[in-house]
């Protein structure tokens, strides 16, 4: 990872963009498709039909993070611009994850559970995540060299890291008013295979446009570094 | 000779990251041992009885309502929350259900303790995680494997 430039990455995620966004939109209509020609649960009716917004955006606010960390810890170990990169523009597609998260969440509590928002394990967990991601935005954005800003975000980011499995399996290790994991669980998915099908392709959908976003955002941050040194340069 | 210097400089960053990661992880499991009582969203009747002094104390209690207890006398809400080793506590309501309350299903209810019934102020509906449309209970049904209500 360390021997790849910011420069290489960004002109190789670029050219895959194309096809990578062609495909998030099919994957996304097909899943669209199977969520309003879906049976409705035996219990909740029509409203557990947000879980299929609400579990591949839960999926990816954690991968997210676990990419973000994992890049940080390359970053600080190696140097490596490219990894520090990576972590710059992984954070805001993270924060607008959890949001996602948090918002359909308490619209699917207030339906079910009756109410909004209570303070359990897992959600009080999902609220931290989501405060550590505007935290390292904040971070990265707070310093005036850049590289001091990936020094400190990334400290931040492994700092985090500690978080992930208290949200994956609070759950588990606390009662809590929000139920357990219904696929990623020990004794196989706890669903039908026809929900289980539509969340897959709603889930790779997600993915697909996640991995779009991020190129273009990369491509950005690569792009306006290139700008700035040439006018320095100029001068 | 170079990249001997930078290995060694690999494995120093390498080895701080490792003692901040270790500590914080550390303090967290630490805090969250320790609260562990407060961080539990509600208990269980079984928990209640080795509890002391819980009459009008503010306590969430969950488990599933009861079969055929769930009834509306005097304008109240009256029934029982079971859990697995058959412990129950008697529950009186006096405003309106969220709508997924149903018996044998999860519920939370929020309140005290007054002369051993719990008076809840706030009752929360609890689903689990299995989903399934009504045509595959139907199929379970038939062929016998359905060990719902």
């Amino acid at each position: 990872m360390f021997a790849i430039t910011p420069n290489a990455l960004s002109n190789f995620m670029i050219s895959l963009s194309r096809y990578v966004i062609l495909l998030s939109l099919v994957l996304i209509s097909v899943s669209i498709f199977l969520i309003i020609f879906l049976e409705n649960d035996y219990y909740q009716g029509i409203s557990f039909k947000i879980m299929f917004i609400h579990v591949p955006t839960a999926w990816l606010s954690l991968a997210i993070f676990l990419v973000m960390g994992i890049s940080s810890i390359i970053g600080l170990i190696f140097k490596s611009p490219t990894a520090f990169t990576v972590a710059r523009s992984l954070s805001p597609i993270g924060l607008i994850m959890s949001i996602i998260v948090l918002v359909t969440g308490s619209i699917w509590g207030n339906l079910t559970w009756g109410a909004y928002w209570v303070w359990d394990a897992r959600l009080t967990s999902m609220l931290i995540l989501a405060f550590i991601y505007l935290g390292h935005i904040l971070l990265l954005y707070s310093f005036e060299h850049f590289q001091k800003a990936d020094f400190a975000a990334s400290i931040l980011a492994i700092i985090g890291l500690v978080n992930l499995p208290i949200v994956k399996f609070s759950v588990d290790w606390w009662t809590t008013l929000h139920q357990e994991s219904s696929v990623l669980r020990m004794g196989g998915p706890s669903m039908t295979n026809d929900y289980l099908i539509t969340l897959l392709v709603s889930f790779f959908g997600i993915l697909m446009l996640t991995i779009f976003w991020f190129s273009n955002i990369f491509y950005i941050i690569v792009e306006k570094r290139k700008m700035e040194r040439s006018i320095l340069l100029n001068d | 000779m170079r990249i001997i210097k930078l290995n060694k400089q690999i494995k120093k960053r390498f080895i701080f990251l490792l003692i901040i990661f270790a500590c914080f992880s550390t303090s967290i499991f630490l805090i969250s041992y320790s609260l562990k009582d407060q961080i539990a969203y509600f208990v269980e009747p079984t928990d209640l009885k080795s509890m002391d002094g819980i009459e009008n104390k503010y306590l969430r209690v969950g488990g599933l309502v009861k079969t055929n207890s769930l009834k509306f006398l005097d304008g109240n809400w009256i029934f029982e929350v079971v859990d697995q080793n058959q412990n129950s506590v008697n529950v009186v309501f006096s405003k309106t259900l969220p709508n997924l309350v149903e018996e044998n299903k999860g519920i939370i209810v929020e309140g005290k303790f007054i002369d051993n019934i719990f008076v809840a102020e706030i009752v929360l509906a609890k689903h689990d995680e299995n989903y399934m449309p009504q045509s595959a209970i139907d199929k379970l049904k038939e062929e016998g494997k359905w060990r719902g209500n």
